[in-house]
């Protein structure tokens, strides 16, 4: 991964995060964005397609389809088609509530997409203690049918504390399902920030985590976990956060910001019904405020070069200061443990 | 010449940045940073299963030098036969 070109700036986002509805048939209690009920004011169809078109004039390489659940969306499949007939990548973030084998068989017949069904515990009870009755049977469903297909299709876990045990058992299932595990980082946004203390993984359960990552190269975080990357995972992914250099998150009803886990009034870069995408990409202060940003207090230490600070959006949220260091990364946790060792001593 | 019978893997893509040509491959995801400056655009890349030959415009040394790096695309996977 070279910094030095992306710390240049790029002409546009590699990928991008679209959070297309806030629609959402579940209430996961660590949901990022809080989505229930779709917002009043969501894109049309008409200026969804047109964002399409201008990600595609930018040579944007994927969308990432998020939210809410994107196929409540009634014109989601008009969307994702738009985006394949350009050759733009797509992967869908789904609870996988709503997939069947209908549309499995349309999903398939484009090589453009890929699927992440939501799985918060390799037992029942783990699951749905976070995310609902009747979710995991419906999620094992989902990826039973994907698996039959030709999507490259992952379980997608968020580490939770509850689920921190069972993270071996999810690669094993993956395994026995035929499809692949990518492990996300829980942020205290949405109901997430709501559920932080009981959901968060404490520094020890994330110093194991960190370490199985590393001997588990075939599992994909999504560069969520750079700040706890061991020295086995060097060069397999991001070694810094990728808001506003690499990608950024456009909400529902077409505003951007730097991540999905900024999304406030004052992380807003701008409006697409006011401006293009490019000029937000090109022109947003808050953009430029964060490719620029250097997280000082962290210069000093010896993970410097692997983590850069780690991740803002978890420092602004329990900080109140994207210029703080991320309170979770590696080295915060072989320190925090250390201290309540000495304590008990 | 390296090209002929080569395209770039469909599960990867290739655009044109500041300092040469970014690509990006899917199935890591990951991304190569390759600083070619002006000396190849993005389109060569993509419709290098269309080309027979190098432009005429490069000199012996630049064509020496793109043909070394279509090899390092194939070897790395962003490209590969037809």
């Amino acid at each position: 991964m070279s910094n030095r070109f992306v710390e240049q700036g790029l002409r546009a986002p590699v990928n991008l995060t679209w959070e297309v509805t806030l629609a959402c048939n579940l209430r996961c209690r660590h949901c990022l964005s809080s989505s229930a009920e779709p917002a009043a004011d969501e894109l049309t169809t008409r200026e969804a397609l047109d964002l399409v078109e201008q990600l595609h004039q930018q040579k944007v390489f994927q969308i990432n389809f998020g939210g809410g659940e994107p196929f409540m969306r009634p014109d989601f499949m008009e969307i994702l088609e738009a985006c394949h007939q350009r050759g733009i990548m797509t992967c869908i973030s789904t609870n996988g509530t709503l997939i069947d084998a209908d549309l499995v068989e349309q999903l398939s017949r484009n090589r453009l997409v890929a699927i992440q069904v939501s799985l918060d515990g390799a037992q029942k009870t783990t699951c749905e203690e976070i995310r609902g009755k009747g979710t995991y049977a419906a999620a094992i469903g989902a990826l039973k049918l994907l698996a039959r297909s030709p999507i490259p299709t992952s379980i997608n876990t968020v580490l939770t504390t509850q689920n921190a045990d069972e993270i071996p058992a999810l690669s094993t299932l993956a395994e026995e399902l035929g499809v692949t595990l990518r492990i996300s980082r829980f942020r205290p946004s949405g109901r997430g920030a709501d559920n932080w203390e009981e959901l968060r993984p404490n520094a020890s359960q994330l110093l194991a985590f960190s370490d199985w990552l590393g001997r588990n190269e075939n599992i994909r975080t999504g560069d969520s976990f750079f700040s706890l990357t061991s020295q086995e995972r060097q060069g397999l992914g991001l070694n810094l956060c990728g808001a506003c250099k690499l990608t950024c998150c456009v909400d529902p009803c077409g505003k951007v910001y730097p991540c999905a886990f900024l999304q406030s009034e004052f992380f807003t870069a701008g409006d697409l019904r006011q401006q293009s995408f490019q000029q937000i990409w090109e022109d947003a202060e808050i953009f430029a405020s964060f490719r620029g940003l250097r997280i000082h207090s962290c210069e000093d230490c010896k993970r410097f070069d692997q983590c850069h600070g780690g991740c803002p959006a978890v420092a602004y949220h329990l900080k109140n200061d994207i210029s703080e260091g991320d309170p979770e990364c590696l080295e915060r946790c072989v320190t925090s443990i250390a201290d309540s060792t000495s304590v008990a001593v | 010449m390296a090209a002929a019978g080569y395209m770039l893997h469909p599960a990867c893509r290739v655009r044109q940045e500041g300092f040469g040509l970014l690509f990006y491959d899917s199935r890591g995801p990951r991304l190569l940073f390759a600083e070619t400056g002006s000396l190849l655009d993005a389109a060569f890349i993509e419709n290098l299963h269309q080309i027979k030959a190098l432009p005429d415009n490069l000199t012996t040394q630049q064509k020496n030098s793109v043909d070394k790096f279509l090899g390092q695309l194939l070897e790395r996977g962003f490209l590969r036969e037809q």
